[in-house]
C-alpha cells in the first residue's frame, strides 16, 4: 500500500498492473485453446454451432428452394429416404408445399438472430445497471433491485407471453420481450461481482491515482468479470432460443410466412398422424442447436469461470 | 436426534409418494353396489290423426333396484363421447352466436321446428305452423311435452323464450345485456300467446326464411328461469330435449343424460322415442391431430371438423368411419374497398383470378370441398346457377393489374405503382391457416407481397368492424340455405345500429345490392326472389369485394360401431338417433 | 431468532406482491383493444346504451387510477372480477382449473424427482462410469429440449404408434370417481377405487414427462456436481475410515448435504413447471389454469388473464419462499 500511495510510483504502478493484465490475458487465450481441444463434447459444440451460423448467413445461397413459397402439389411429401418422396426435397415438404429443409436453414436465422440479440441486449443492459448498482450502491442500487426482484416474481415465459400480449407479435417485440426479462440474471451477476471487485486493491489504487468513476468501470473492474458475463450469456443463448421456440409455438411469435422453428413445430402438429416429419425435423433442428450451444457454454464454463455453476 | 428424524421425514415422505406407483401394477377392479333408478318405458304410442292432434303420453314407471357395477366396465358401451372442436360459450339458448354452442344446446334444448341432416325443416315443438297472412304466423303447439323437471312446456314458455331474445336487456347474468340472437329472428316484432298451445307471431314484414330461422331457437322453461335465474339456469340447464343436463366441468366436458319421458322428437324424423344411449359426453379436444388421435384410441366416438387431409387415411382404417355433408360456411377473403390498392375493381378482379381454387380444394381438402362461384355458397336454395368461380387466370390477373397501374418495375419481383409495393397483410383465424397460406402463396407467386397475421375473432372483430384492416379471410354460415343471412350480413353496406353489413369487413356498399337485399327479405313468391337475388350476385360478383374461395364439406369421424349417425350440412351433432351396435 | 428471519421473509413478500398486482394490472390496460368492444364480439349490433352500461359494470368509466384502486382493493377480498368471455367470475374459472394444474406440476415435480434423485447419486458415486457418462448426456438432452416437441413426440410415440397411453384428458370417461379434492390421483386413493388410479395415474404420465423432463435434468446435474464435491471433503473421508458402509457414507454423509443446492434449485425450477404447463397443458388437452389462459390472452379477457398470471407469480414467490426456509432447516448455518 505504501509504494502506491507514495507520488513518484503512481504512474509506474498503473504501468505494472497493465502490464500484468495483458500477460495474464494472453497467457489465458493459449490455455484456453488448450482446455478447449482437451474437451471434445465442448468443441463439437462449437463447431456445430460454427455450422448453424455459416448455415444461417449463406441460406439464399445454399437452400435448394424458396423458403416461403411452396408448390400445393408437392404438398406433404416425406423425405428423401420415405416412399413416396419428391426428388430434390430431401427432407419432405410441408402443408403449403414448401421445402422443409429450406424452412429449416432459414429458420436458423431466426433462432439465432433472436439469441444473438435478445442476449447480447440483456447483457448490455444488465452489465451497464449491474456496474453502476454495484458500484454507487444507495437509491440507484436500492431502486434497480427492487425492480429485478419484482420481475423474478414472474415465472419466464409466463412473463414473454404476458408481454407478447402486450406489444403483439413480430420480430422486435420478440427481442423486446426476452430482453425485458433477461437483463436481470445479468444485472445480479455484474452487480455481486461488482461489490466484491470494489473492495479489491487495484480498485483502489485507479481510485487513488484519480482515475474517474466510468473509467475506473469499464477499463479495470468490467475487464475482471467480462469472463462470467461471457460463460453465462452463453447459457443464456440456448433458453432464449427455446423461449421463442415456445412463444413462435403458441402463435405469438415469428408471423407467417417467415419461418421459424417453433411455429413450424406448431403447424406440424395438425399433420401429425399422417406427416411425423412436419413437426419432428424442425424441433431436431431446435434440439441440436440448443445442445451444441449449451456444451459449448459447459466447456466455456469449465475453463473461464468454474465457479458459476449451473443456473 | 433432530437431524436423524428429518431424515426419516423425507424418507417416510418418498415412500408415500412411491405407494400409488407400487400399486398401480396390480389394478384390482372392484365391485362396487350401487343403489340405482331404473326407468322401464311400459308403453309409447303416439297417434296422430289430422286436427286437432291427439297424442296419448308416454307412460314411465320407474322402479328403485340394487345393482351391480363394476367400475372398468361400464354396462357395454350405452355412453358416446363426442370430442368437439372448441367449448360452447354458454348453454343458454339465447345468448351464444356458436355453432358449438348450438350443437350441446340442441341436445338439450327443442325448438319449434328442427332440421334434418341436409336442409329440410320438420316440426318439433310446433305441431302445426300457419301463416295467417303475409306477416303473421300461428303456431299450434304440441302437447304432453315435458321439461326435464317434469313440468309440462305450454304456450306461456314459448312467449317467454322468444320476448327474452326480441326485447332489450333480458338477460341479467353475470352483466345486463341483449341476447346476440336477436339477430336471427330480426323482423319478429312480437308474440302472443293465444291459448295455452297456441301463440301467433307477428313480423314486421313478410320474411320468407322465417321458418328456417325458427330452427335455430330453442324454448326454455319459463318457471324455472324465473325460479333460478339466468346464472342458475346456464349452472343446470332444463329443456325439453332429448337429454338432460347431469354435469359440467367448467364447459370442457359436458354430460348430458338420456331424459327417458322425452315425448319424442320431431315424428317425421325417424326413430321416434327416448334416445338410444344413456349417457352423452361432450368434450373438447380442440387440437385436430389429438381429437383423430382420441378417436383412433377409442377415446372418443365421435369427433368435429375432421380435419380433410386425414379424411382419406381415417376412411380406410378398420374400426373408424368418415361421414361428409355438404358444408354451410363459405369462405372467402374480403378486400378493403375503401383503401389502396383494393379500391380498384379491377385489383379486386386480378385477386380472383389469381387463385387457383381447383387446387386448393385438391390439394388442401382432398376433393372435400367446391369452389365458389360468387358470394353464395352452391347449395343456397337460391344460388344463381349462371355464374361460374373466377378461373385461375394469372395472365388476366396481371393483365388487370397492369391496367390499374401495378407492374414489376424494379424487377424485385413485387409489382409496384408510384413507388409503392403492392402489400398488405391477410388477416384470418388460426382455423384458416392452411388456406391462408396458401391464397397468400400465390398473390405472392403473382407478385403481391402478402403477410398472413392470425387473431382471435373477439380480438380482430372490433378493428374489421371500424374498416381498419386490408384483407379479412374468414367465413360466414348459412345453415338456413336462404340467401337472406349472408346478403344481409355480409354484402350489404354496414348500417350503424342494425344488423345490416354486421359481417361486412369489406366496406363494400353498393346501393343495388342494398335495395335487393331489402326488397329479397320481403318478397314471398320464390320466382321474383329467385330473379332479385340472380342480380345481387351478379353484380357482387362483378365488384369483387371479396375473393370468393371454396366452401369445404362438413367432414366428421366415428367408432365403426356407431350407427344412426352421420353429419348434418348446418355441422350440429344431433345424438337423439345415435346408438352403439350390439358387439 | 429463526422465526423472526422466517418472519422478516415472509413480510418481504409483501411489496412484491403488490408490485406484481400492479404491474400485471398496467399491462393489461395498456394493451391495445377497447375490452368492450372484446366483449361485443359475439353480439353483433348493439345499442350504445347497452355499452355504456357495460363499461360501468366492468369499472371502465371510471379514471385509471380509480380502476387500479378498485382493483387492487377488491383483488385483496379475493374478487377477481368477471370474465369477458366467459361470463363467470375469475375466481370461480381459476379454481376450477387449479387442481388440474398443481396435479400435473406435481406429477412432474414427481416424476424429475425419482428420476433425478438416483441418477444424480449414482452418477455421482460411478463418476465417468458408463452410467454417469448415459445419464449426464441426457441430462444435457433434457435441457435442451423444447417441452412441446417432447410432447408432441411422446404423443406419437407412446400414445398413437404404440397404444400404450393416452392421447388426451385426465381420466377415462365412464369411470365413476368421487370428486373430493379435484386432485384425481388423490381422490382415487381416497376412495380407494383402483380403476380410477390407473386410468388417472396413466393420464399423467406424458404431460409429467413432457413438463418434468427439463427439471429433472437440471436436477440430476446439480445433486452430481455437489454430491461429487461433497465426496472428496474430509468429513466424507473420516466417515468411510471409520468403517462405515459405504452405502450409508453415501446417503447419511454426502446425500444430506448435496441437497442444499438442489433444493435451491428446484425451488427455482418451479417457475419453469409453472410457466411450462401453459405449453404442455395445449398439447395435451388438459384442462388445467395454463390452457385456460392461453386462451383468454388470445382473446384478450384481461380479467381473466390478470387473475391466473398473478396466481402464477404468487404461487413462484411463495414456492421460492418455502425453499428459503427450507434451506435454514436443511443448513442451520445460512440466515436468510
Amino acid at each position: 500500500m505504501q509504494g502506491i500511495v507514495s507520488g513518484d510510483n503512481r504512474f509506474s504502478r498503473l504501468v505494472y498492473v497493465w502490464r500484468v493484465r495483458w500477460k495474464v490475458r494472453a497467457r489465458n487465450l493459449a490455455e484456453f485453446w488448450r482446455d478447449l481441444r482437451g474437451r471434445p463434447l465442448a468443441l463439437l459444440g462449437g463447431v456445430v454451432v460454427v455450422l448453424y451460423i455459416l448455415g444461417a448467413i449463406s441460406a439464399p445461397y445454399i437452400s435448394p428452394h424458396s423458403p416461403t413459397q411452396g408448390n400445393l402439389r408437392y404438398r406433404l411429401r416425406p423425405p428423401a429416404w420415405q416412399e413416396g418422396a419428391e426428388p430434390g426435397y430431401y427432407l419432405g415438404t410441408d402443408d403449403q408445399g414448401r421445402d422443409l429443409l429450406t424452412r429449416i436453414i432459414f429458420g436458423a436465422r431466426v433462432s439465432l438472430l433472436v439469441g444473438l440479440l435478445s442476449v447480447g441486449i440483456s447483457v448490455a443492459i444488465g452489465t451497464a445497471l449491474g456496474a453502476l448498482a454495484g458500484y454507487y450502491r444507495g437509491w440507484l442500487d436500492q431502486l434497480l433491485s427492487r425492480f429485478a426482484d419484482l420481475l423474478l416474481a414472474f415465472p419466464f415465459l409466463i412473463f414473454a407471453i404476458g408481454m407478447m400480449t402486450f406489444l403483439g407479435p413480430g420480430f422486435t417485440n420478440l427481442i423486446v420481450a426476452l430482453t425485458f426479462k433477461g437483463w436481470v440474471e445479468f444485472f445480479r451477476l455484474v452487480r455481486g461481482e461488482m461489490l466484491a471487485e470494489k473492495t479489491k486493491e487495484y480498485v483502489e489504487a485507479a481510485k487513488v491515482v484519480g482515475q474517474r468513476d466510468w473509467a475506473i468501470i469499464a477499463s479495470e473492474v468490467l475487464p475482471n468479470i467480462i469472463q462470467s458475463v461471457f460463460v453465462l450469456g452463453t447459457l443464456r443463448m440456448g433458453f432464449m432460443i427455446i423461449m421463442e421456440a415456445s412463444l413462435s409455438f403458441l402463435g405469438l411469435g415469428i408471423q407467417p410466412p417467415t419461418p421459424a422453428w417453433g411455429s413450424m413445430v406448431s403447424v406440424g402438429r395438425d399433420y401429425m398422424l399422417t406427416a411425423w416429419w412436419v413437426s419432428t425435423l424442425p424441433g431436431i433442428a431446435i434440439l441440436i442447436m440448443v445442445l451444441a450451444i449449451n456444451l459449448f457454454g459447459e466447456g466455456l464454463r469449465d475453463i473461464l469461470d468454474p465457479r458459476l455453476r449451473v443456473e | 436426534m433432530a437431524v436423524k428424524n428429518r431424515m426419516l421425514l423425507v424418507l417416510m415422505s418418498l415412500v408415500l409418494m412411491a405407494a400409488p406407483l407400487a400399486s398401480c401394477g396390480t389394478p384390482t377392479p372392484e365391485v362396487v353396489e350401487r343403489q340405482v333408478v331404473v326407468t322401464q318405458i311400459v308403453q309409447e304410442t303416439v297417434i296422430v290423426e289430422g286436427t286437432p292432434v291427439m297424442v296419448e303420453v308416454t307412460k314411465v314407471v320407474e322402479v328403485e333396484k340394487q345393482v351391480v357395477v363394476t367400475p372398468t366396465s361400464l354396462p357395454a358401451r350405452d355412453v358416446i363421447i363426442v370430442g368437439l372442436s372448441a367449448a360452447p360459450v354458454t348453454l343458454d339458448p339465447a345468448d351464444h352466436r356458436t355453432r358449438n354452442s348450438e350443437t350441446v344446446i340442441r341436445n338439450m334444448f327443442d325448438g319449434l321446428v328442427t332440421r334434418d341432416q341436409v336442409s329440410g325443416v320438420h316440426l318439433e315443438l310446433a305441431e302445426s305452423l300457419e301463416w295467417l297472412d303475409e306477416q303473421t304466423l300461428e303456431v299450434k303447439l304440441r302437447q304432453g311435452v315435458l321439461f326435464h323437471d317434469g313440468v309440462a312446456m305450454t304456450a306461456d314458455d314459448v312467449v317467454f323464450t322468444f320476448e327474452r331474445i326480441i326485447n332489450e336487456n333480458m338477460i341479467e347474468y353475470p352483466e345486463v345485456h341483449s341476447s346476440p340472437r336477436k339477430g336471427l329472428i330480426a323482423p319478429l316484432e312480437s308474440i302472443d300467446k293465444i291459448d295455452d298451445y297456441t301463440v301467433k307471431m307477428n313480423f314486421s314484414a313478410p320474411w320468407p326464411p322465417a321458418i328456417q330461422m325458427l330452427v335455430h331457437q330453442q324454448i326454455v322453461p319459463k318457471h324455472y328461469l324465473e325460479e333460478v335465474g339466468t346464472k342458475g339456469f346456464i349452472e343446470h340447464p332444463i329443456g325439453t330435449g332429448p337429454f338432460k343436463f347431469l354435469s359440467a366441468t367448467g364447459l370442457e366436458q359436458i354430460v348430458l343424460e338420456r331424459f327417458d319421458d322425452y315425448w319424442g322428437g320431431a315424428p317425421d324424423l325417424e326413430p321416434v322415442g327416448p334416445p338410444c344411449v344413456r349417457q352423452v359426453v361432450f368434450r373438447v379436444i380442440p387440437e385436430a391431430s389429438t381429437r383423430v388421435a382420441a378417436l383412433l384410441a377409442g377415446e372418443v366416438d365421435i369427433i368435429q371438423a375432421l380435419p380433410a387431409e386425414l379424411a382419406d387415411t381415417l376412411a380406410k382404417t378398420p374400426g373408424v368411419q368418415v361421414g361428409t355433408a355438404a358444408g354451410t360456411q363459405p369462405k372467402w377473403m374480403e378486400m378493403n374497398v375503401n383503401q389502396p390498392p383494393f379500391d380498384d375493381v379491377r385489383v379486386r378482379q386480378a385477386m380472383n383470378y389469381a387463385v387457383d381454387k381447383d387446387l386448393i380444394v385438391e390439394a388442401i381438402y382432398g376433393g372435400r370441398a367446391a369452389a365458389l362461384a360468387g358470394p353464395l355458397s352452391p347449395y343456397n336454395n337460391y344460388i344463381n346457377t349462371s355464374l361460374v368461380p373466377y378461373p385461375y387466370d394469372t395472365e388476366k390477373a396481371l393483365a388487370l393489374l397492369a391496367e390499374a397501374g401495378w407492374i414489376d418495375t424494379n424487377s424485385d419481383g413485387i409489382l409496384d405503382k408510384d413507388g409503392i409495393s403492392l402489400a398488405f397483410t391477410m388477416d384470418t383465424l388460426e382455423e384458416f391457416r392452411s388456406l391462408a397460406e396458401a391464397v397468400a402463396n400465390q398473390l405472392r407467386a403473382l407478385g403481391v407481397d402478402v403477410g398472413v397475421r392470425f387473431w382471435e375473432y373477439s380480438v380482430v372483430k372490433p378493428m374489421l368492424d371500424a374498416n381498419e384492416r386490408m384483407a379479412y379471410l374468414d367465413d360466414w354460415g348459412d345453415s338456413a340455405f336462404d340467401p337472406v343471412g349472408h346478403f344481409e350480413a355480409k354484402w350489404h353496406g354496414r348500417v350503424t345500429g342494425q344488423t345490416y353489413g354486421r359481417g361486412n369487413f369489406s366496406g363494400y356498399n353498393n346501393a343495388r345490392v342494398n335495395e335487393l337485399t331489402k326488397l329479397g327479405e320481403i318478397t314471398p313468391d320464390p320466382v321474383v326472389r329467385q330473379l332479385i337475388y340472380d342480380e345481387a350476385q351478379q353484380i357482387v360478383y362483378d365488384e369483387a369485394p371479396a375473393i370468393f374461395l371454396i366452401i369445404p364439406d362438413e367432414t366428421e369421424a366415428a367408432r365403426a360401431d356407431i350407427v344412426n349417425w352421420g353429419p348434418a350440412a348446418d355441422s350440429r351433432i344431433n345424438l337423439h338417433d345415435v346408438c352403439v351396435a350390439a358387439q | 431468532m429463526r422465526a423472526v428471519k422466517i418472519l422478516e421473509r415472509v413480510l418481504i413478500t409483501i411489496p412484491i406482491m403488490f408490485g406484481v398486482a400492479v404491474v400485471v394490472f398496467f399491462f393489461m390496460r395498456l394493451t391495445p383493444g377497447d375490452p368492450v368492444d372484446i366483449m361485443m364480439g359475439q353480439a353483433g349490433a348493439v345499442s350504445t346504451g347497452e355499452i355504456e352500461q357495460l363499461r360501468r359494470e366492468f369499472d371502465l368509466d371510471k379514471p385509471l387510477y380509480m380502476q387500479l384502486w378498485l382493483f387492487l382493493t377488491k383483488a385483496v377480498q379475493g374478487d377477481l372480477g368477471y370474465s369477458y368471455t366467459q361470463k363467470r367470475p375469475v375466481n370461480e374459472l381459476i379454481f376450477d382449473r387449479l387442481p388440474a394444474t398443481i396435479e400435473l406440476a406435481g406429477g412432474a415435480l414427481f416424476f424429475s424427482l425419482v428420476i433425478a434423485i438416483p441418477i444424480g447419486i449414482i452418477s455421482a458415486v460411478r463418476q465417468k462410469s458408463l452410467v454417469d457418462q448415459f445419464s449426464m448426456a441426457g441430462a444435457f438432452l433434457g435441457t435442451s429440449m423444447p417441452s412441446f416437441w417432447l410432447g408432441i413426440i411422446l404423443i406419437l410415440l407412446f400414445a398413437v404408434r404404440l397404444g400404450w397411453l393416452p392421447v388426451q384428458g385426465r381420466i377415462t370417461y365412464g369411470i365413476n370417481l368421487e370428486y373430493v379434492t379435484g386432485f384425481y390421483v388423490l381422490d382415487s386413493l381416497l376412495g380407494r377405487n383402483w380403476p380410477a388410479l390407473v386410468s388417472s395415474v396413466k393420464h399423467l404420465v406424458l404431460p409429467s414427462v413432457s413438463l418434468g423432463a427439463s427439471v429433472a435434468a437440471i436436477v440430476a446435474r446439480v445433486l452430481r456436481s455437489s454430491m461429487v464435491e461433497i465426496l472428496r471433503q474430509d468429513y466424507v473421508t473420516l466417515a468411510r475410515a471409520k468403517g462405515n458402509r459405504e452405502f450409508l457414507v453415501v446417503m447419511k454423509h454426502a446425500l444430506r448435504n448435496a441437497l442444499i443446492p438442489t433444493v435451491t434449485v428446484v425451488g427455482l425450477q418451479v417457475g419453469s413447471l409453472l410457466g411450462g404447463n401453459m405449453i404442455v397443458e395445449s398439447v395435451f388437452s388438459w384442462p388445467g389454469l395454463g390452457r385456460l389462459v392461453v386462451k383468454a390472452i388470445f382473446e384478450r379477457d384481461f380479467p381473466l388473464v390478470q387473475g391466473a398470471v398473478m396466481i402464477y407469480a404468487f404461487t413462484f414467490v411463495i414456492a421460492n419462499l418455502i425453499v428459503d426456509v427450507l434451506y435454514t432447516y436443511l443448513n442451520p448455518k445460512i440466515t436468510l
